[in-house]
């Protein structure tokens, strides 16, 4: 049975030279390739700053906490800027829990992420 | 706010659900949308009932991956129980694999997920969101996973 696990839609856009991924749907083990594969091409695109966008997406868990782990790894590795927004407060908590908040800001809206990433 | 079991004497008589979920991922979100309307008619604020609806998740994914090991035909038994201010929340499975219950008493360390480890968060987070939590067996098998929300 696969009906409640493909719901999920990851598109990727650029703000300036700000890659903005939006995340829509549930961010759970399901979610896994169809992210890093937007974060890939971003990345192969030459991304140096990217906004993961969280503002249609109300359900992450563990699988999903992991996956994003592994981007903030990555960014590290290729020397990019990552911002976060749109998580509601729940997941914003849950964010600076385990830790994620010391390795991309956290921010309530997207522009207020493409702002902080290009200095406007 | 819509109470429905507004009197002590209602809540206590109220009868468990219980829920007999596929053992498959995706089932745990019909696990916490039902516990969340149940905490949300008890009365218990938006910031416990996403707490909530974060530790039924885990506990039921942990039931699915960990403890049915992924077996298809096999089940997670969630049984919601509200006593006076209180509901109860047991998540069952049938205990392919015995998960270690002690884990995710300590904080996970986020410098090992970041080297690339495979690191839990789960049941660390469900200790983070309920008042009470216990992870047993049940006598015919099966890992079981109590988790307490008091008002």
């Amino acid at each position: 049975m696969a009906f409640l696990d493909d719901a999920l839609e990851v598109t990727s856009r650029r703000h300036g030279n700000v890659t903005v991924i939006d995340i829509k749907g549930d961010v759970t083990t399901f979610a896994d390739a169809k992210i890093t594969e937007a974060y890939t091409a971003a990345t192969e695109a030459g991304a140096q700053k990217l906004v993961l966008n969280f503002h249609h997406s109300n359900y992450i868990n563990s699988a999903g906490i992991a996956i994003l782990i592994r981007i903030v790894t990555s960014c590290g590795r290729h020397g990019q800027k990552l911002a976060m927004s749109g998580l509601n407060e729940h997941f914003q908590k849950i964010f600076r829990m385990v830790g994620l908040s010391q390795y991309a800001d956290i921010h309530e809206t997207e522009e207020q992420a493409v702002a902080a990433l290009t200095g406007a | 706010m819509r109470r429905p079991w507004s009197s002590k004497r209602a809540r206590s008589t109220e009868q468990p659900i219980e829920l007999r979920l596929p053992s498959c991922l995706g089932y745990e979100k019909v696990a916490m949308d039902t516990a969340a309307v149940i905490a949300e008619r008890m009365g218990f604020g938006p910031d416990r009932v996403a707490g909530l609806r974060t530790a039924v998740s885990e506990a039921v994914t942990n039931a699915i991956e960990h403890g049915n090991q992924g077996v298809r035909n096999a089940e997670v038994h969630v049984v919601m129980a509200i006593q006076d201010d209180t509901l109860i929340i047991c998540v069952r499975d049938q205990n392919y694999h015995q998960f270690d219950r002690s884990y995710g008493i300590q904080r996970p360390d986020l410098q090992r997920a970041l080297r690339g480890e495979d690191v839990g968060w789960g049941m660390w987070l469900i200790r983070q969101f309920v008042d009470e939590v216990e992870f047993t067996g049940v006598p015919n098998g099966g890992n079981e996973v109590r988790m307490v929300l008091r008002a």
